[in-house]
Protein backbone atom coordinates (compact mmCIF):
# COMPACT_ATOMS: atom_id res chain seq x y z
CA UNK A 1 0.00 0.00 0.00
CA UNK A 2 1.70 3.34 -1.13
CA UNK A 3 1.82 6.44 1.05
CA UNK A 4 -1.19 8.29 -0.44
CA UNK A 5 -3.45 5.21 0.34
CA UNK A 6 -2.36 5.22 3.50
CA UNK A 7 -2.82 8.98 3.76
CA UNK A 8 -6.42 8.79 2.44
CA UNK A 9 -7.61 6.06 4.51
CA UNK A 10 -6.02 7.52 7.60
CA UNK A 11 -7.91 10.74 7.00
CA UNK A 12 -11.10 8.73 6.31
CA UNK A 13 -10.77 7.14 9.58
CA UNK A 14 -10.30 10.38 11.00
CA UNK A 15 -13.36 12.05 9.41
CA UNK A 16 -15.33 8.71 10.76
CA UNK A 17 -14.08 9.24 14.14
CA UNK A 18 -12.69 5.72 14.12
CA UNK A 19 -8.93 4.87 16.00
CA UNK A 20 -6.65 2.98 13.31
CA UNK A 21 -5.94 0.59 16.09
CA UNK A 22 -9.58 -0.62 16.21
CA UNK A 23 -9.38 -2.27 12.73
CA UNK A 24 -6.40 -4.50 12.52
CA UNK A 25 -4.17 -6.56 10.52
CA UNK A 26 -3.57 -10.41 11.28
CA UNK A 27 -1.30 -12.39 9.14
CA UNK A 28 -3.74 -12.28 5.72
CA UNK A 29 -7.12 -10.70 7.03
CA UNK A 30 -7.22 -6.90 7.45
CA UNK A 31 -10.24 -4.94 8.64
CA UNK A 32 -10.07 -7.66 11.69
CA UNK A 33 -12.03 -6.32 15.13
CA UNK A 34 -12.28 -7.94 18.43
CA UNK A 35 -15.43 -8.12 19.04
CA UNK A 36 -15.81 -8.27 23.02
CA UNK A 37 -19.19 -10.07 25.12
CA UNK A 38 -20.27 -9.74 28.20
CA UNK A 39 -20.05 -13.51 29.28
CA UNK A 40 -16.31 -14.48 29.73
CA UNK A 41 -14.47 -17.35 30.86
CA UNK A 42 -14.66 -16.43 34.70
CA UNK A 43 -18.42 -17.28 34.27
CA UNK A 44 -18.44 -20.12 32.65
CA UNK A 45 -15.84 -21.47 34.97
CA UNK A 46 -18.76 -20.90 37.53
CA UNK A 47 -21.41 -22.34 36.05
CA UNK A 48 -19.11 -25.62 35.33
CA UNK A 49 -17.21 -25.13 38.45
CA UNK A 50 -13.87 -25.75 37.58
CA UNK A 51 -11.16 -24.25 35.30
CA UNK A 52 -10.51 -24.02 31.58
CA UNK A 53 -7.05 -25.17 30.88
CA UNK A 54 -4.85 -27.67 28.43
CA UNK A 55 -3.58 -31.11 29.03
CA UNK A 56 -1.05 -31.75 26.51
CA UNK A 57 -0.26 -35.89 26.61
CA UNK A 58 2.72 -36.33 24.42
CA UNK A 59 4.76 -39.40 23.74
CA UNK A 60 5.60 -41.80 20.79
CA UNK A 61 3.51 -43.90 19.02
CA UNK A 62 2.17 -46.85 21.43
CA UNK A 63 3.16 -45.30 24.57
CA UNK A 64 -0.74 -44.72 25.99
CA UNK A 65 -1.87 -41.22 25.01
CA UNK A 66 -5.58 -42.22 23.94
CA UNK A 67 -5.67 -44.79 26.82
CA UNK A 68 -4.42 -42.27 29.19
CA UNK A 69 -6.87 -39.87 28.21
CA UNK A 70 -9.68 -41.66 27.90
CA UNK A 71 -8.90 -42.87 31.74
CA UNK A 72 -8.56 -39.58 32.83
CA UNK A 73 -11.69 -37.81 30.73
CA UNK A 74 -13.82 -40.70 33.05
CA UNK A 75 -12.37 -39.87 35.31
CA UNK A 76 -12.76 -36.18 35.87
CA UNK A 77 -16.40 -36.68 34.03
CA UNK A 78 -17.34 -38.94 37.61
CA UNK A 79 -16.08 -36.14 39.79
CA UNK A 80 -18.78 -34.09 37.44
CA UNK A 81 -16.18 -32.48 35.67
CA UNK A 82 -16.32 -30.91 31.63
CA UNK A 83 -13.64 -32.47 29.73
CA UNK A 84 -13.35 -33.09 25.64
CA UNK A 85 -10.55 -35.01 24.37
CA UNK A 86 -8.92 -33.93 21.09
CA UNK A 87 -6.86 -37.12 19.85
CA UNK A 88 -4.65 -36.42 16.80
CA UNK A 89 -6.08 -39.39 15.17
CA UNK A 90 -9.73 -38.37 15.09
CA UNK A 91 -8.96 -34.33 14.19
CA UNK A 92 -7.64 -35.65 11.23
CA UNK A 93 -10.79 -37.09 10.25
CA UNK A 94 -12.11 -33.48 10.22
CA UNK A 95 -10.24 -30.32 10.79
CA UNK A 96 -6.56 -31.58 9.75
CA UNK A 97 -8.08 -34.06 6.86
CA UNK A 98 -6.29 -31.90 4.42
CA UNK A 99 -2.84 -32.60 6.16
CA UNK A 100 -0.19 -35.18 6.13
CA UNK A 101 2.46 -36.01 7.54
CA UNK A 102 5.67 -33.82 6.49
CA UNK A 103 6.99 -31.62 8.81
CA UNK A 104 5.36 -28.50 7.74
CA UNK A 105 2.42 -30.39 7.77
CA UNK A 106 2.53 -32.00 11.24
CA UNK A 107 3.52 -28.53 12.67
CA UNK A 108 0.13 -27.25 10.72
CA UNK A 109 -1.48 -30.10 12.69
CA UNK A 110 -0.36 -29.53 15.73
CA UNK A 111 -0.76 -25.87 15.47
CA UNK A 112 -4.57 -26.03 14.49
CA UNK A 113 -5.14 -27.83 17.41
CA UNK A 114 -3.47 -25.80 19.57
CA UNK A 115 -6.08 -23.42 18.82
CA UNK A 116 -9.11 -25.15 18.89
CA UNK A 117 -7.46 -26.24 22.85
CA UNK A 118 -7.01 -22.63 23.26
CA UNK A 119 -11.28 -22.06 22.56
CA UNK A 120 -12.23 -25.30 24.41
CA UNK A 121 -10.21 -24.02 27.47
CA UNK A 122 -11.53 -20.70 27.28
CA UNK A 123 -14.95 -21.69 27.14
CA UNK A 124 -14.19 -23.19 30.26
CA UNK A 125 -13.64 -26.72 29.72
CA UNK A 126 -10.73 -29.25 30.74
CA UNK A 127 -9.47 -29.81 27.41
CA UNK A 128 -7.04 -33.16 26.86
CA UNK A 129 -4.93 -33.32 23.50
CA UNK A 130 -3.23 -36.82 22.95
CA UNK A 131 -1.01 -36.73 20.10
CA UNK A 132 2.67 -38.03 19.37
CA UNK A 133 3.10 -33.90 18.98
CA UNK A 134 7.34 -34.75 18.30
CA UNK A 135 8.79 -31.35 18.10
CA UNK A 136 9.58 -29.09 21.23
CA UNK A 137 9.29 -25.58 19.06
CA UNK A 138 5.60 -26.66 18.17
CA UNK A 139 4.55 -27.83 21.67
CA UNK A 140 6.47 -24.95 23.18
CA UNK A 141 3.80 -22.65 20.43
CA UNK A 142 1.34 -24.10 22.24
CA UNK A 143 1.97 -23.56 25.28
CA UNK A 144 2.39 -19.75 24.38
CA UNK A 145 -0.86 -19.50 23.23
CA UNK A 146 -2.23 -19.93 26.77
CA UNK A 147 -2.34 -17.56 29.88
CA UNK A 148 0.38 -19.10 32.48
CA UNK A 149 -0.25 -22.38 33.99
CA UNK A 150 -3.48 -23.35 31.77
CA UNK A 151 -1.03 -25.49 29.52
CA UNK A 152 -0.26 -28.74 31.58
CA UNK A 153 2.55 -31.00 29.60
CA UNK A 154 1.64 -34.53 30.31
CA UNK A 155 4.87 -36.83 28.83
CA UNK A 156 4.42 -40.37 28.64
CA UNK A 157 8.14 -41.54 29.30
CA UNK A 158 8.00 -44.58 27.81
CA UNK A 159 10.84 -46.54 26.02
CA UNK A 160 10.90 -47.31 22.59
CA UNK A 161 10.99 -51.03 22.80
CA UNK A 162 8.00 -51.31 25.07
CA UNK A 163 5.79 -49.02 22.36
CA UNK A 164 7.10 -51.28 19.73
CA UNK A 165 6.25 -54.37 21.50
CA UNK A 166 2.81 -53.11 21.76
CA UNK A 167 2.52 -51.80 18.39
CA UNK A 168 -0.89 -51.68 18.94
CA UNK A 169 -1.76 -50.39 15.14
CA UNK A 170 0.88 -52.76 13.48
CA UNK A 171 2.79 -49.25 12.42
CA UNK A 172 6.22 -50.04 14.03
CA UNK A 173 6.48 -53.34 11.82
CA UNK A 174 5.66 -51.31 8.96
CA UNK A 175 8.08 -49.01 9.56
CA UNK A 176 10.60 -51.39 10.30
CA UNK A 177 9.82 -53.01 7.12
CA UNK A 178 10.40 -49.81 5.36
CA UNK A 179 6.43 -49.63 4.31
CA UNK A 180 6.47 -46.25 6.21
CA UNK A 181 8.67 -43.43 6.01
CA UNK A 182 9.50 -40.77 8.47
CA UNK A 183 7.91 -42.84 11.21
CA UNK A 184 8.24 -41.18 14.84
CA UNK A 185 10.86 -43.32 16.98
CA UNK A 186 12.27 -45.01 13.71
CA UNK A 187 12.98 -42.61 11.05
CA UNK A 188 11.63 -39.38 12.34
CA UNK A 189 13.16 -37.61 15.65
CA UNK A 190 11.09 -37.30 18.88
CA UNK A 191 12.28 -34.42 21.09
CA UNK A 192 11.35 -35.33 24.57
CA UNK A 193 10.34 -32.08 26.38
CA UNK A 194 12.70 -30.72 29.06
CA UNK A 195 10.16 -29.75 31.63
CA UNK A 196 6.86 -31.08 31.39
CA UNK A 197 4.06 -30.37 34.46
CA UNK A 198 4.01 -34.04 34.69
CA UNK A 199 6.09 -37.37 33.30
CA UNK A 200 4.54 -40.24 33.70
CA UNK A 201 7.35 -42.84 32.99
CA UNK A 202 7.38 -46.42 32.17
CA UNK A 203 10.29 -48.70 33.35
CA UNK A 204 12.32 -50.86 31.01
CA UNK A 205 13.04 -53.57 33.65
CA UNK A 206 11.39 -57.03 32.87
CA UNK A 207 8.22 -57.83 35.14
CA UNK A 208 7.67 -54.82 36.15
CA UNK A 209 4.05 -52.81 35.77
CA UNK A 210 3.43 -50.50 33.52
CA UNK A 211 1.63 -47.91 35.59
CA UNK A 212 -2.35 -48.12 34.99
CA UNK A 213 -4.41 -45.51 32.79
CA UNK A 214 -6.09 -44.66 35.99
CA UNK A 215 -3.03 -44.83 38.10
CA UNK A 216 -1.91 -42.45 35.52
CA UNK A 217 -5.22 -40.17 35.91
CA UNK A 218 -5.55 -39.94 39.30
CA UNK A 219 -1.66 -38.70 39.19
CA UNK A 220 -2.96 -35.86 37.02
CA UNK A 221 -6.04 -35.35 38.66
CA UNK A 222 -3.58 -35.00 41.75
CA UNK A 223 -2.15 -31.94 40.03
CA UNK A 224 -5.32 -30.28 38.48
CA UNK A 225 -6.53 -30.45 42.09
CA UNK A 226 -3.47 -29.15 43.97
CA UNK A 227 -3.44 -25.89 41.55
CA UNK A 228 -6.94 -25.59 41.82
CA UNK A 229 -8.45 -26.34 37.98
CA UNK A 230 -11.33 -28.60 39.48
CA UNK A 231 -13.19 -25.49 41.23
CA UNK A 232 -14.17 -22.28 39.83
CA UNK B 1 -9.53 -56.54 14.74
CA UNK B 2 -7.74 -57.81 17.92
CA UNK B 3 -10.39 -58.69 20.62
CA UNK B 4 -8.10 -57.03 23.36
CA UNK B 5 -7.67 -53.72 21.38
CA UNK B 6 -10.28 -51.06 21.84
CA UNK B 7 -9.27 -49.28 18.47
CA UNK B 8 -11.45 -49.54 15.80
CA UNK B 9 -9.93 -49.27 12.22
CA UNK B 10 -11.51 -46.85 10.11
CA UNK B 11 -11.21 -46.73 6.14
CA UNK B 12 -12.02 -44.78 4.16
CA UNK B 13 -10.82 -43.95 0.44
CA UNK B 14 -7.78 -42.14 0.97
CA UNK B 15 -6.48 -44.58 3.62
CA UNK B 16 -5.09 -47.54 2.85
CA UNK B 17 -6.37 -50.44 4.92
CA UNK B 18 -3.90 -51.66 6.72
CA UNK B 19 -3.72 -54.98 8.38
CA UNK B 20 -0.79 -56.51 10.56
CA UNK B 21 0.12 -59.34 8.75
CA UNK B 22 -0.86 -62.19 11.75
CA UNK B 23 -4.10 -60.70 12.02
CA UNK B 24 -5.03 -61.22 8.33
CA UNK B 25 -2.63 -63.41 6.48
CA UNK B 26 -2.61 -63.40 2.69
CA UNK B 27 -3.41 -59.83 2.83
CA UNK B 28 -1.38 -57.17 0.74
CA UNK B 29 0.02 -54.39 2.33
CA UNK B 30 1.03 -51.76 -0.10
CA UNK B 31 4.21 -49.38 0.34
CA UNK B 32 2.65 -46.42 2.04
CA UNK B 33 5.10 -43.32 2.91
CA UNK B 34 3.31 -41.30 5.54
CA UNK B 35 6.04 -37.98 4.53
CA UNK B 36 4.89 -38.13 0.86
CA UNK B 37 1.23 -38.50 0.57
CA UNK B 38 -0.47 -35.27 0.85
CA UNK B 39 -3.33 -36.87 2.66
CA UNK B 40 -2.72 -38.95 6.04
CA UNK B 41 -2.68 -42.47 5.95
CA UNK B 42 -2.03 -44.66 8.83
CA UNK B 43 -5.01 -43.22 10.82
CA UNK B 44 -7.27 -44.82 13.15
CA UNK B 45 -10.41 -43.55 14.92
CA UNK B 46 -9.60 -43.61 18.47
CA UNK B 47 -12.45 -44.70 20.55
CA UNK B 48 -13.36 -43.39 23.72
CA UNK B 49 -16.79 -45.25 26.14
CA UNK B 50 -17.19 -41.47 26.78
CA UNK B 51 -19.42 -39.53 24.57
CA UNK B 52 -21.51 -36.50 24.45
CA UNK B 53 -24.86 -38.51 25.82
CA UNK B 54 -22.45 -38.41 29.02
CA UNK B 55 -21.83 -34.60 28.49
CA UNK B 56 -24.95 -33.65 27.48
CA UNK B 57 -26.67 -35.47 31.07
CA UNK B 58 -23.71 -32.83 32.85
CA UNK B 59 -24.73 -30.06 31.64
CA UNK B 60 -28.48 -30.47 31.38
CA UNK B 61 -28.50 -29.54 27.70
CA UNK B 62 -27.98 -30.81 24.20
CA UNK B 63 -25.14 -29.62 22.22
CA UNK B 64 -25.95 -28.02 18.98
CA UNK B 65 -24.29 -25.05 16.42
CA UNK B 66 -26.23 -22.28 16.14
CA UNK B 67 -25.06 -21.09 12.63
CA UNK B 68 -25.49 -16.82 12.55
CA UNK B 69 -25.41 -15.58 8.91
CA UNK B 70 -25.50 -12.03 7.04
CA UNK B 71 -24.47 -9.26 5.52
CA UNK B 72 -21.45 -7.29 7.87
CA UNK B 73 -22.95 -5.10 10.27
CA UNK B 74 -26.35 -7.07 9.91
CA UNK B 75 -26.05 -7.38 14.21
CA UNK B 76 -24.64 -10.82 14.11
CA UNK B 77 -21.78 -10.42 16.80
CA UNK B 78 -24.25 -8.49 18.89
CA UNK B 79 -26.98 -10.94 18.50
CA UNK B 80 -24.02 -14.14 19.04
CA UNK B 81 -23.50 -11.88 22.48
CA UNK B 82 -27.07 -11.58 23.13
CA UNK B 83 -28.18 -14.84 22.92
CA UNK B 84 -25.29 -16.12 24.97
CA UNK B 85 -26.06 -13.87 27.77
CA UNK B 86 -29.59 -15.19 27.60
CA UNK B 87 -28.71 -18.63 27.77
CA UNK B 88 -26.10 -18.24 30.66
CA UNK B 89 -28.42 -16.77 32.81
CA UNK B 90 -30.56 -20.36 32.29
CA UNK B 91 -27.64 -21.69 33.34
CA UNK B 92 -27.00 -23.00 30.14
CA UNK B 93 -23.55 -23.17 28.39
CA UNK B 94 -22.77 -21.67 24.97
CA UNK B 95 -19.46 -20.47 22.98
CA UNK B 96 -19.23 -17.91 20.61
CA UNK B 97 -17.07 -18.39 17.50
CA UNK B 98 -16.89 -15.08 15.76
CA UNK B 99 -15.45 -15.05 12.59
CA UNK B 100 -13.18 -11.78 13.45
CA UNK B 101 -12.02 -13.62 16.52
CA UNK B 102 -11.06 -16.38 14.69
CA UNK B 103 -8.81 -15.15 12.26
CA UNK B 104 -7.07 -13.60 15.18
CA UNK B 105 -5.78 -17.39 16.02
CA UNK B 106 -7.00 -20.68 14.27
CA UNK B 107 -7.36 -18.59 10.79
CA UNK B 108 -4.78 -15.91 10.87
CA UNK B 109 -3.41 -17.82 7.61
CA UNK B 110 -6.36 -17.04 5.50
CA UNK B 111 -7.39 -14.11 3.64
CA UNK B 112 -10.79 -13.30 2.19
CA UNK B 113 -10.36 -14.33 -1.69
CA UNK B 114 -13.06 -17.22 -2.46
CA UNK B 115 -10.90 -19.94 -1.42
CA UNK B 116 -10.01 -18.49 1.68
CA UNK B 117 -13.45 -17.37 3.08
CA UNK B 118 -14.29 -21.35 1.77
CA UNK B 119 -12.05 -22.63 3.71
CA UNK B 120 -12.22 -20.27 6.65
CA UNK B 121 -15.75 -21.33 7.33
CA UNK B 122 -14.50 -25.06 6.92
CA UNK B 123 -12.42 -24.74 9.41
CA UNK B 124 -15.10 -23.09 11.88
CA UNK B 125 -18.11 -25.44 11.16
CA UNK B 126 -15.31 -28.15 12.19
CA UNK B 127 -14.64 -26.92 15.26
CA UNK B 128 -18.26 -25.79 16.02
CA UNK B 129 -18.89 -29.45 15.33
CA UNK B 130 -16.26 -30.24 18.39
CA UNK B 131 -18.15 -27.45 20.70
CA UNK B 132 -21.35 -29.73 19.55
CA UNK B 133 -19.87 -32.44 20.30
CA UNK B 134 -18.43 -31.76 23.60
CA UNK B 135 -22.16 -30.84 24.74
CA UNK B 136 -21.89 -26.91 23.86
CA UNK B 137 -24.62 -24.45 22.16
CA UNK B 138 -22.16 -23.55 19.91
CA UNK B 139 -22.99 -19.91 18.49
CA UNK B 140 -20.66 -19.51 15.10
CA UNK B 141 -21.25 -15.84 14.17
CA UNK B 142 -19.13 -15.27 10.87
CA UNK B 143 -20.96 -13.17 7.29
CA UNK B 144 -20.51 -16.81 5.48
CA UNK B 145 -21.46 -15.63 2.66
CA UNK B 146 -22.00 -18.78 0.15
CA UNK B 147 -24.53 -21.14 0.17
CA UNK B 148 -22.18 -24.06 -0.48
CA UNK B 149 -20.15 -23.07 2.15
CA UNK B 150 -22.94 -22.69 4.83
CA UNK B 151 -24.45 -26.34 3.83
CA UNK B 152 -21.27 -27.80 3.78
CA UNK B 153 -21.03 -26.89 7.82
CA UNK B 154 -24.85 -27.93 7.79
CA UNK B 155 -24.05 -31.76 6.45
CA UNK B 156 -21.25 -32.25 9.26
CA UNK B 157 -23.81 -32.19 11.93
CA UNK B 158 -26.04 -34.95 12.17
CA UNK B 159 -29.71 -34.99 13.54
CA UNK B 160 -30.73 -31.32 12.78
CA UNK B 161 -28.36 -30.15 14.94
CA UNK B 162 -27.09 -27.35 12.82
CA UNK B 163 -29.57 -23.87 13.26
CA UNK B 164 -29.26 -21.23 10.30
CA UNK B 165 -29.74 -18.18 11.90
CA UNK B 166 -30.44 -15.41 9.18
CA UNK B 167 -29.76 -11.95 9.98
CA UNK B 168 -32.10 -10.20 6.81
CA UNK B 169 -31.36 -7.13 7.15
CA UNK B 170 -31.77 -4.54 4.04
CA UNK B 171 -27.97 -3.55 2.74
CA UNK B 172 -28.83 0.14 3.07
CA UNK B 173 -29.86 -0.49 6.74
CA UNK B 174 -26.22 -2.00 7.33
CA UNK B 175 -24.59 0.50 5.65
CA UNK B 176 -25.94 2.98 7.42
CA UNK B 177 -24.85 1.50 10.36
CA UNK B 178 -21.27 0.67 9.25
CA UNK B 179 -19.75 -0.03 12.89
CA UNK B 180 -16.42 -0.99 11.16
CA UNK B 181 -16.50 2.04 8.67
CA UNK B 182 -15.90 -0.78 5.79
CA UNK B 183 -18.45 0.11 3.41
CA UNK B 184 -16.79 3.47 2.78
CA UNK B 185 -14.04 2.34 2.11
CA UNK B 186 -15.48 -0.43 0.05
CA UNK B 187 -17.65 2.24 -1.99
CA UNK B 188 -14.67 4.39 -1.90
CA UNK B 189 -12.96 1.56 -3.78
CA UNK B 190 -10.09 0.63 -1.17
CA UNK B 191 -11.73 -2.61 0.02
CA UNK B 192 -11.89 -4.86 -2.85
CA UNK B 193 -14.42 -7.99 -2.88
CA UNK B 194 -16.40 -6.54 -0.01
CA UNK B 195 -19.56 -8.66 0.33
CA UNK B 196 -22.71 -7.10 -0.09
CA UNK B 197 -20.78 -4.35 -2.07
CA UNK B 198 -18.83 -6.07 -5.04
CA UNK B 199 -19.19 -9.43 -3.79
CA UNK B 200 -22.49 -11.86 -3.37
CA UNK B 201 -23.90 -12.90 -0.21
CA UNK B 202 -25.92 -15.51 -1.31
CA UNK B 203 -29.07 -15.77 1.54
CA UNK B 204 -30.08 -18.84 2.65
CA UNK B 205 -33.23 -20.65 1.03
CA UNK B 206 -33.99 -22.89 4.11
CA UNK B 207 -33.53 -21.03 7.27
CA UNK B 208 -34.38 -22.82 11.01
CA UNK B 209 -35.17 -18.86 11.77
CA UNK B 210 -34.69 -15.53 10.50
CA UNK B 211 -34.29 -12.50 11.75
CA UNK B 212 -35.80 -9.17 9.39
CA UNK B 213 -37.34 -5.78 10.52
CA UNK B 214 -40.49 -5.51 11.95
CA UNK B 215 -42.18 -2.69 9.86
CA UNK B 216 -39.15 -1.22 9.25
CA UNK B 217 -37.95 -1.23 12.59
CA UNK B 218 -34.89 -3.72 13.88
CA UNK B 219 -35.56 -5.59 16.89
CA UNK B 220 -33.70 -5.41 19.98
CA UNK B 221 -31.08 -7.85 20.81
CA UNK B 222 -33.64 -8.78 23.54
CA UNK B 223 -35.83 -9.61 21.60
CA UNK B 224 -33.92 -11.42 18.96
CA UNK B 225 -32.36 -13.68 21.67
CA UNK B 226 -35.66 -14.67 23.25
CA UNK B 227 -36.49 -15.68 19.68
CA UNK B 228 -33.45 -18.07 19.34
CA UNK B 229 -33.89 -19.23 22.60
CA UNK B 230 -37.56 -20.31 22.04
CA UNK B 231 -36.53 -22.28 19.30
CA UNK B 232 -34.13 -23.72 20.99
CA UNK B 233 -36.51 -24.55 24.35
CA UNK B 234 -39.16 -26.16 21.90
CA UNK B 235 -37.00 -28.37 19.88
CA UNK B 236 -35.24 -29.49 23.22
CA UNK B 237 -31.58 -28.35 23.20
CA UNK B 238 -32.27 -26.45 26.82
CA UNK B 239 -32.89 -30.03 28.31
CA UNK B 240 -31.00 -33.36 28.43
Amino acid sequence: MNLIHLSLITLLHFLLGKNLSDLSTNGNSKNILWHECPIQKLDRQKLLQQKGCVIWITGLSGSGKSTIACALSRSLHSRGKLTYILDGDNIRHGLNRDLGFKAEDRSENIRRIGEVAKLLADAGIICITSLISPYQKDRDACRALLPKGDFIEVFLDVPLAVCEARDPKGLYKLARAGMIKGFTGIDDPYEPPCSSEIVLKQQQQKGSDCMSPNNAAEKVISYLEKNGYLRA
Amino acid sequence: MSSHSPLIYHHTNTIRFIHPPNFLPGKTIETVSMATLSNATNIFWQDCQLGKPERQKLLNQKGCVVWITGLSGSGKSTLACSLSSELHSRGKLSYILDGDNLRHGLNKDLGFKAEDRTENIRRTGEVAKLFADAGLICVASLISPYRRDRDTCRAMLPDSNFIEVYMNMPLSLCEARDPKGLYKLARAGKIKGFTGIDDPYEPPLNCEIEIKEDSGVCPTPYVMAGKVVSYLEEKGYLEC
